[in-house]
């Protein structure tokens, strides 16, 4: 299995994530064979490719959501699974440091959006007044101060998922995961969603994105992984992947998303 | 037509309605705290705690509660185990409602969804924690219009508890037709009684079940927090 290291060979900037040939199967379906993938610091990582090709297993297995059958994935220098085993010290640690956001965004109903946002950091310890300064000013960062207190189900698909981003952030996590963050969204709620991304990218967080927003990925992701049954077919720089495919399954693909928009 | 000298009777009835009250609280309690523990164990993925919480649920969702009653009572004692009649008649309450409440409990649960157990997990929240704070808070408010409607059921079932001489408000109104032989008015007033107990309890219950639907803060520590918040979420750009 070759390896292709997602960036430039000559930078020592250190691994953030960094996955070896990872497998994983369901009911005897094959859906991860053999992986790997390596996401260093500030890079904004764009995983493509057709629904049930494997890239939201993947990008679920970062934080143990999905456990591997077999290979190694490390985050932030630590080991977290290998040998089929989770060898982290602490599960709740590893998910600290890793947020996520999803494509149904999951907020709690029954709490306010700034309560979404404060109830990971109380359960880690960090003080009431403490926890909610920061919420209010994550809640700022994405735009939606005016609507702290709102409950969930008052609030349109982007607004959720732009409380849910605040959320992911409430730990200060090394990576950010977004699996298909904008695939419920209307376009105008999508814009907003996407416009939040990129000021996370402008700020240099490290983020693994599951995408069908090719031309968000375009812009703004640096390298771009193509998945297609279980295996990536093809990575590098957007303008190569998505430009110049040297693959045919990526050419295929490319050609079917342009067709459909 | 009113000729029980209910003044002389009053005492009576006021000791018979705390004894229900007594009853409905202990019953209550004992049987939302066991059918949570049946839910859970229903809910796990081990079938040595699923089967025997199956079984104990389909058991006594079957039987009528007035023989529950006189197998804790008469039955137990007949086999060395003597209960007082308050014991007994909690016991059944709770071991036949709890039976009932597991079912209401287990379908909240797993009505919570299942991205919500994910979501709380990904942000490094432990499972108790995350049982706790996301999945136990909006179970409750699944859970809360049957469980409503067993509570009034289970206070207007304690009046069977008359079958044991529970000395509870039924209890009491059989005594006192016993010595006027006045039964009309007696039982029409003792079941004024029960309706003047249960109609506001159940209105209470369907206005306590839509604040908390509407989100409204009942605790006064969330209270404290969600004002803060506003406070905070007011203010212009401060910097993090």
């Amino acid at each position: 299995m070759t390896e292709i290291v997602a960036s430039e060979p000559t930078t020592t900037v250190e691994a953030v994530v960094r996955i070896d040939g990872l497998s994983k199967s369901f009911d005897g379906r094959l859906v991860l064979d053999s992986v790997g993938l390596t996401v260093r610091r500030g890079q904004i990582v764009a995983i493509i490719g057709q629904s049930g090709g494997g890239k939201t297993t993947l990008l679920r297995c970062v934080n143990l959501l999905e456990r591997p059958d077999g290979g190694t994935i490390e985050v932030a220098g630590e080991p977290v699974f290998a040998a089929g085993k989770v060898v982290c010290r602490s599960l709740a640690r590893l998910r600290q440091s890793v947020g996520m956001v999803f494509q149904r965004f999951n907020l709690f109903p029954h709490l306010t959006a700034v309560e979404n946002v404060m109830l990971a950091q109380q359960r880690a310890g960090v003080g009431e007044s403490e926890a909610l300064e920061r919420s209010v000013a994550l809640l700022r960062r994405v735009g939606l101060a005016h609507r702290g207190l709102a409950y969930p189900e008052q609030m349109s698909g982007g607004e959720q998922q732009r409380v849910a981003i605040a959320r992911a952030l409430a730990l200060k996590p090394t990576v950010l995961l977004f699996d298909e963050p904008t695939s419920s969204l209307d376009p105008e709620s999508t814009g907003e969603v996407l416009k939040v991304m990129r000021e996370l990218a402008d700020d240099g967080m490290t983020m693994i994105l599951v995408t069908h927003e090719l031309t968000f990925a375009r812009d703004v992701a640096d390298w771009v992984v193509f998945v297609d049954g279980g295996h990536i077919i093809e990575q590098g720089v957007p303008a190569e992947v998505l430009g110049r495919p040297r693959e045919l399954r990526t050419k295929a693909f490319l050609t079917t998303y342009a067709a459909g928009g | 037509m009113f000729e029980v000298p209910w003044s002389d009777y009053a005492p009576s009835l006021i000791d018979g309605l705390q004894r229900t009250i007594w009853y409905t609280v202990g019953g209550f309690v004992g049987a939302a705290i066991l059918g949570l523990v049946l839910a859970l164990l229903r809910l796990s993925p081990l079938r040595v705690l699923r089967l025997p919480a199956a079984i104990y649920t389909e058991l006594f969702k079957n039987v009528p509660l007035l023989a529950i009653i006189f197998l804790t009572y008469f039955g137990l004692a007949s086999a060395g185990v003597r209960l007082d009649v308050f014991q007994a008649g909690v016991l059944s309450l709770i071991v036949f409602y709890a039976a009932y409440l597991s079912e209401i409990f287990r379908s909240a649960i797993s009505g919570v969804h299942s991205g919500q157990q994910e979501a709380s997990e990904a942000l490094g929240i432990s499972r108790i924690a995350t049982f706790g704070h996301v999945i136990f808070p909006q179970a409750l408010r699944l859970a809360l219009p049957g469980t409503n409607t067993m509570l009034v059921d289970l206070l207007k079932s304690t009046s069977l508890l008359v079958t044991i001489s529970a000395a509870e408000l039924m209890s009491e109104g059989r005594i006192i037709t016993s010595e006027t032989f006045r039964a009309l008015e007696v039982y029409l007033v003792i079941a004024a009684i029960y309706f003047a107990l249960c109609y506001p309890l159940s209105q209470l219950l369907l206005l306590l079940e839509r604040k908390i639907r509407a989100g409204v803060p009942l605790s006064p520590r969330r209270r404290r927090r969600l004002r803060i918040a506003r406070e905070l979420l007011a203010q212009k750009e401060v910097l993090a």
